[in-house]
């Protein structure tokens, strides 16, 4: 079960595959997800609520979608010696060519997906570390 | 070289050391060791704990000694020679019995007074003097030019 931290509908994921990869998924991975849980947009869709109630009516419960992997509870070594650990698994969900879903990102995103060239998550990110 | 300070107990961080934790709200902690994320983890106070930086700056640990050092300077008294009176003037003031400058300044006080007396007196003659002047000179009461004059002759009819 991984959060989901954009705007596209989705609140909670499963992850059912990581693509090119054997073992768990890391921050800038791409994996493939179920919808679990739709976010209700009551007390969210005050600015730009055209926008997320439009990208809401596309994401159901039960879709399969690719996501990005964002943020992982498991401590990860960065090559400068430093260790990052966040307080939970989040994605943001991307369609097949690989652009994200939502138009909004709350929450701050791991710096890895620069070395993966996620730009487009990073650019909608308040803040990645 | 960029150093952290650890959020615990705030110690230095060094590049490649500590661990970085993000919290739900986003917020960021930043460890030196386990033992630091550890007593973090498990909710402890770090200022119950008493080898943190925050225990020991609310007790006033370790910074008593320079304060105590800090606070020797006194200001020192200086004599010197002012408007009036030069330094030796002022030594042989100060090296008199008190009786003895105490006489003096009586005298100073009962001279003065004399004089002042005396400035009164010629003062006070003088005012009387010319003021008796001026009483001679003038008539009981003033009067204009017009009315020194009189009053003006009624012009006689001439015609009818």
């Amino acid at each position: 079960m991984v959060n989901c931290i954009d705007n596209s509908g989705a609140a909670i994921v499963e992850c059912v595959k990581v693509l090119r990869m054997k073992r768990h998924a890391k921050v800038g991975d791409r994996i493939i997800v179920v919808v679990q849980k739709q976010r209700s947009f009551g007390p969210e869709s005050g600015p730009g609520g055209s926008v997320s109630i439009s990208a809401a009516n596309n994401v159901r419960r039960g879709d399969i979608r690719h996501a990005v992997v964002v943020r992982t509870a498991k401590k990860t070594q960065r090559p400068d010696g430093s260790v990052v650990k966040f307080d939970d698994n989040a994605c943001v969900l991307i369609n097949k060519g690989g652009e994200p879903i939502g138009s909004r990102l709350n929450g701050i995103v791991g710096s890895e997906l620069r070395d993966k060239q996620w730009s487009k998550i990073l650019s909608l990110a308040p803040m990645h570390l | 070289m960029r150093t952290y300070d650890d959020t615990f107990s705030g110690q230095k961080i060094y590049p490649g050391k500590g661990k970085l934790y993000v919290r739900g709200d986003s917020k960021i902690f930043r460890f030196q060791n386990g033992k630091t994320e550890s007593l973090f983890l498990q909710r402890k106070n770090p200022r119950r704990i008493a080898w943190t930086t925050l225990y020991r700056r609310q007790h006033k640990k370790g910074i008593s000694e320079e304060i105590a050092k800090k606070r020797t300077r006194r200001t020192v008294k200086h004599q010197r020679a002012i408007v009036g009176a030069s330094l030796d003037v002022i030594k042989e003031r100060r090296a008199q019995r008190p009786e003895a400058r105490s006489a003096a300044r009586q005298a100073a006080i009962s001279e003065g007074k004399e004089k002042k007396a005396a400035a009164e007196s010629k003062k006070k003659m003088e005012k009387a003097k010319s003021a008796a002047a001026g009483a001679r000179g003038q008539t009981s009461r003033i009067v204009g030019k017009q009315g020194a004059k009189g009053a003006p002759m009624k012009a006689a009819a001439k015609s009818r």
